[in-house]
């Protein structure tokens, strides 16, 4: 402790150095914080996304995943509801959706343009999307609908000059490869807030679906969990429990998560590096003229009896003071940073390819911001120790002759 | 030379390169100095009273010749048990009192017994009455800075002597104070010396000084007269 006291005394003996040292680890550590809460923010949006979108285990036959039909549904599964049941009964399963993925071509009787549809279970699959699709027009369609119905995304709404209430006419290959008509209502137009696929998506119930490609299979079913945590334990006991068939997570199909988080991971990476060498130089600096100033200190102390181990354990301490203070300073602001962007949203344009802005949020993680603490008051004690390893060294008459 | 010897030199040489000069500071110096004995080195600049210091100090060390501490030989010490052995067992006061500037004038004092690993009670007490035999018990939370030149080397004579040494260096002690202050500093050193048992060995060019040492030693070329 009196070591603690002796090296927080030392840094008060040049304020303005150690000011400036503090501040510029506070801003350090601020920005790898607020750069490493921001991408923690954007990995568990897309995470979101993606495991609303397809599941958050995805199980269907192993050919749906690795070959491509030749016929509609041909790698289909035929006793979907059986097998829907068997999984609801695991206790981290909210919901089994079943999804048949087909493509044809949507008319409005003057123009025809391709889709990529899906049919759903519409009681529940637009309940688990939440926030990640929006409504531009009418309503979310329904199971007990009195005619067959569409959702359009907005691209493909526009193309065809739909909106709600305007009839259309679906055309796709049956699963025995005859082509099949069915007339639908437009029941909403939604966003993505991907243009590409706004411009070619469309969903309509299964039962719809089924009835075009006449068949009773689905091509797969996308099982909701109850938190993101449980994907892993739950793909291991689904998996085991129907080995004839391949389970997948949300992750093996994100592609594009994949990519943001490789992409983030090196970009904040390399930045926190640069940043880290900027805050052990700035230390680095400040010991170096610190101990300079008081080599002929030094050689006293040493004189006096005390082993070179503990003057560098001394300065190491003032690093740790000078780093800790400026670390627990960034915390604190990037603290303060991340509840007024809660109280006073700031939002962010649209990224390449999307339509649709998000907030700026910047998570607050207590593991990232106590390993960010901890790696900035190791760096600094490290770049303390490094500076004094040779003034506590050197001979002490050499060292009290120093003016 | 007898068990009564704080610290000994037997025929110390010791060399410095200057340059391309080789100086002789010490040539074949014998010197023994008894417990609590105050020995003044005399001499002028360049003559090795500071080198010989050194060397009693065991901050420095000899080409030739052997230094005794407690009858003990130093030669064979490696810098830590050189280092240990001064914390122990030797006191230093500078010209220029070398105090700590940002600890108070009691953690100065403490300090010797602090790296010793004395408990924090008895440190206590044993900085308060060192202090109190400087005559700085008033100035304990004051720091360095806020002290008189005079003040300051008293503090580090308290520091020097806190630790109950057994040999105190002093380096020209006197060397940067008024003569009125040297003359209560030069007081407190001999009776401090005598009340603690310990040896000086003092380096000075202060003639006052040097008539209340026990002995005074003469330096030229770094060879005693």
């Amino acid at each position: 402790m009196r070591w603690l006291v002796f090296a927080f005394q030392n840094t008060l003996r040049n304020r303005r150095r150690s000011l400036v040292t503090v501040a510029i680890a506070a801003l350090g550590t601020a920005a790898i914080l607020l750069a490493g809460g921001f991408a923690i923010y954007t990995y568990r949006a897309l995470a979101q996304s993606a495991a609303r979108s397809t599941g958050h285990l995805i199980v269907g036959l192993p050919e749906q995943f690795t070959k491509d039909e030749d016929t509609p549904l041909q790698y289909g599964l035929d006793d979907s509801a059986q097998l829907s049941a068997r999984l609801q009964a695991d206790p981290d399963v909210r919901h089994v959706l079943p999804r048949v993925a087909f493509s044809g071509l949507v008319s409005n009787g003057d123009k025809s343009t391709v889709m990529l549809a899906t049919g759903v279970d519409p009681d529940h699959e637009f309940a688990v999307k939440g926030p990640f699709l929006s409504m531009l027009a009418g309503e979310v369609l329904t199971s007990n609908a009195a005619q067959a119905e569409v959702m359009l995304g907005e691209g493909l709404g526009k193309s065809l000059k739909a909106e709600p209430g305007s009839g259309l006419t679906l055309l796709a290959s049956t699963t025995d490869g005859a082509l099949n008509a069915l007339d639908v209502v437009v029941e909403g137009v939604f966003s993505t807030g991907v243009p590409e696929i706004d411009k070619r998506l469309l969903y309509t119930d299964i039962v719809t679906a089924q009835r075009l490609l006449n068949t009773k299979r689905v091509s797969t079913l996308g099982v909701f969990l109850r938190s993101m945590e449980a994907t892993t334990g739950a793909q291991q006991r689904v998996a085991g429990a129907n080995p004839n068939l391949t389970v997948q997570t949300w992750t093996d199909q994100a592609f594009f998560y994949r990519s943001v988080r490789d992409l983030y991971n090196r970009i904040f990476g390399a930045l926190g590096l640069i940043i880290g060498v900027i805050v052990v130089f700035v230390v680095a600096n400040a010991m170096a003229m610190a101990i300079v100033e008081r080599t002929r200190e030094i050689g006293t102390l040493r004189a006096l009896g005390t082993l070179p181990s503990q003057l560098l354990r001394s300065c190491a301490l003032e690093g740790l003071v000078l780093g800790g203070v400026g670390a627990l300073a960034g915390a604190l602001i990037a603290l303060g940073v991340s509840v007024l962007l809660d109280v006073v949203p700031v939002q962010m344009p649209p990224p390449p390819g999307s339509t649709r802005g998000y907030p700026l949020s910047i998570v607050v993680d207590p593991a990232m911001f106590a390993l960010t603490v901890l790696a900035m008051v190791f760096v600094s004690m490290l770049a303390s120790g490094w500076i004094a390893r040779r003034t506590v060294h050197l001979p002490i008459v050499e060292a009290l002759a120093h003016t | 030379m007898n068990g009564e010897n704080v610290v000994e030199l037997r025929a110390v040489f010791k060399t410095y390169r200057l340059g391309k000069h080789t100086v002789q500071a010490l040539q074949g110096i014998d010197l023994a100095v008894k417990r609590g004995e105050v020995v003044a080195l005399t001499g002028p600049s360049g003559s090795g009273k500071s080198t010989l210091l050194n060397l009693c100090g065991l901050i420095d060390t000899a080409d030739a010749g052997d230094i005794l501490l407690d009858g003990k030989s130093v030669a064979g010490l490696d810098e830590t048990g050189r280092t240990l052995l001064r914390r122990d067992a030797l006191g230093f006061v500078f010209q220029s009192f070398n105090l700590v500037p940002v600890m108070t004038v009691a953690e100065n004092v403490d300090y010797p017994l602090f790296i010793a690993g004395v408990p924090a009670i008895e440190r206590r007490e044993r900085v308060a009455a060192q202090l109190i035999a400087v005559g700085l018990e008033e100035h304990a939370r004051h720091r360095p800075d806020a002290l008189s030149g005079g003040q300051r080397q008293r503090v580090a004579i308290a520091r020097a002597l806190v630790k109950r040494p057994r040999l105190v260096i002093a380096d020209e002690p006197t060397a940067s104070l008024d003569s009125h202050t040297a003359d209560q500093v030069v007081a407190i050193m001999q009776e401090r010396c005598h009340a603690e048992g310990a040896a000086f060995v003092i380096a000075t060019h202060d003639a006052r000084l040097t008539p209340r040492c026990d002995r005074v030693l003469s330096l030229l070329d770094g060879r005693l007269q």
